[in-house]
């Protein structure tokens, strides 16, 4: 090391001197790695503004992970990026959301194309009610035209990326409900990988879960990183912590910082943020 | 711990309100059955299962009136639930959020209360003039007519109780909402639907006036749509009024296997709901 090399302090006098902390996220995740690029997205629920000139970049195989306290927009922000919010009148959204480069927002982006990329897990486990085989293999057939024997290879695939083919590999034709929560949870988790997308969301998806179900998502959660681009809205900040890499903070509609997770963690540039991880609200 | 004395007493009475209530509504029913069963034992053999309504005088059976109730609750019942679950799915689905289905879930409600008899007229001005004589295609549409409100309104109340969560996972997925509702909502649904339909099968098994208008009588056998059918409310309302003892045995059998029928489904739908609140 010579002595132009840069030295990191962490002097506590000179962060507490540092009155103004930097006023704009450093963008972490440039242009080019970004997989969904969010731009200027606003959101209204009927006259309720639950979104407000929200900007950021998530990166490609990664775990971007959305904290915030309730009703700050982080599942809006989820639910926006597949257009699953369509399904109710009165909620509208405006911006732009680029995955790979292409608005998805715009009305002209055929929503199954949208959906085939873009998987999502709900806080509370949603099997349909019918056999494990078939919730996995549900929207198989619609997008490809596929033997018996691929589907059977594809269910058996996404079981074991999520984690779930030893525990369930003699009982795929009972019921989906017959399953425990969290067995429940990677089943839906399998449903979505079935049909190979890019990006997973996941919507508070342990919130619901023991401990060890929990921990056994979070440890699915790296695996998957791998393949996909992950979000992750969630109301643990521990869960942040550990399961990603990227965090953004939102408040009240507002994205207030984003960028790596052990910086927002320990270094929060922010005074919102650093009150909320450090628990003054929530 | 012991449970204070007041308590116990509040329970007790309680207790004994609730088993008085239930015993009250037993009673009738078990009475309303062995009535119609001592009355018409006399008539509860093999003929009548066998044999045509007889003129006056001379012994005979119900064969036509039952075939004739089968028949026409049976095609009421294909015409009636097709409607009935498609509309029902119209208004807590696709209709969901819009002014016309609240506006059309307003009018089946209705129409659900709308007395039998005044269906029955209605079937008899719009088929019955029309064609020039009653007919059992008349009697179908008549207990369709009263049918389909039921049934509307069950399968909406049924698809309304499977949680939005289980849309979304569906949509999520990418799948277009015919199939969201026919794959996902009507299997959770399944059982809710099917005993609507079976409560609104009970409902029509006993309707006399819709058929009076429409179905008329006959007093022998046709399996003739085309013409007036002979069925059992309408059998039992003609017996009864008559002053044939014969025909009152007969009018009190008919009356014992159409509560029974009508206990059978209510038992069966009780098994079916059973069988879908808890996971299959």
């Amino acid at each position: 090391m010579n002595d132009s090399a840069p030295v990191i302090t962490i002097d506590p006098v000179q962060a507490a001197a540092r009155v103004e902390p930097t006023a704009t996220p450093q963008p972490l995740a440039g242009p080019a790695e970004a997989k969904i690029d969010i731009r200027n997205l606003d959101f209204h629920y009927g006259k309720a503004h639950a979104l407000r000139h929200v900007n950021f970049a998530v990166p490609a195989n990664a775990v971007t992970a959305i904290i915030g306290p309730s009703g700050c927009g982080k599942s809006t922000l989820l639910r926006t990026i597949n257009r699953i919010f369509e399904m109710y009148p009165d909620q509208r959204a405006s911006g732009e959301i680029l995955i790979d480069g292409a608005n998805v927002l715009d009305r002209r982006y055929p929503l199954s194309d949208l959906r085939r990329l873009v998987g999502m897990v709900f806080q509370k486990p949603t099997p349909f009610s019918s056999s494990v085989r078939s919730n996995v293999a549900f929207a198989l057939n619609y997008y490809e035209r596929m033997s018996k024997s691929e589907i059977d290879d594809r269910v058996e695939d996404a079981l074991r990326q999520a984690a779930l083919w030893d525990e369930v590999s003699d009982k795929l034709n009972h019921s989906a409900l017959s399953l425990s929560g969290g067995q429940q949870q990677r089943l839906c988790i399998a449903r979505a990988i079935a049909v190979r997308p890019e990006i997973l969301l996941l919507d508070e998806a342990t919130s619901a879960l023991d401990p060890i179900s929990t921990a056994k998502i979070e440890e699915l959660i790296h695996e998957l990183r791998e393949r996909f681009t992950i979000v992750i809205v969630t109301h643990n900040m521990q869960q942040a912590a550990r399961v990603s890499q990227r965090t953004a903070f939102f408040h009240l509609g507002e994205l207030i910082e984003f960028g790596d997770t052990t910086q927002i963690f320990t270094n929060p540039h922010e005074q919102r943020t650093r009150d909320y991880i450090t628990g003054r609200y929530g | 711990m012991a449970i204070p004395a007041r308590r116990r007493v509040a329970d007790i009475v309680a207790f004994a309100f609730a088993s008085m209530a239930t015993a009250f509504g037993l009673f009738w029913l078990f009475w309303i059955l062995w009535t119609t069963l001592a009355q018409g034992a006399a008539a509860l053999t093999p003929s009548l299962f066998t044999q045509m309504t007889p003129p006056p005088g001379s012994s005979g059976g119900l064969l036509n009136a039952f075939y004739g109730s089968g028949v026409m609750i049976l095609l009421g019942l294909l015409i009636g639930a097709p409607v009935g679950v498609a509309a029902g799915t119209y208004l807590a689905e696709h209709g969901r959020y819009t002014r016309l289905a609240a506006v059309v879930s307003f009018i089946n409600d209705i129409l659900l209360s709308a007395p039998s008899i005044v269906i029955g007229l209605f079937i008899y001005e719009i088929i019955v003039r029309t064609m020039g004589h009653f007919s059992g295609f008349a009697g179908a549409f008549a207990l369709a007519m009263i049918l389909i409100p039921i049934v509307v309104r069950t399968t909406e109340e049924s698809l309304r109780l499977v949680p939005d969560q289980m849309r979304e996972a569906g949509f999520a997925l990418g799948m277009p909402r015919w199939r969201v509702t026919s794959q996902i909502l009507y299997r959770a649904a399944k059982s809710a639907i099917l005993t609507g339909i079976l409560l609104g099968v009970a409902r029509i098994a006993g309707e006399t006036a819709p058929l009076l208008f429409t179905a008329l009588n006959n007093q022998f056998w046709s399996a003739n749509l085309n013409a007036p059918m002979a069925n059992v409310p309408v059998v039992i309302f003609q017996y009864a009024m008559s002053p044939y003892d014969e025909w009152h045995t007969l009018a009190w059998a008919g009356a014992f296997v159409l509560t029974a029928f009508v206990l059978l489904l209510n038992l069966l739908v009780r098994i079916l709901a059973r069988k879908g609140s808890g996971h299959e």
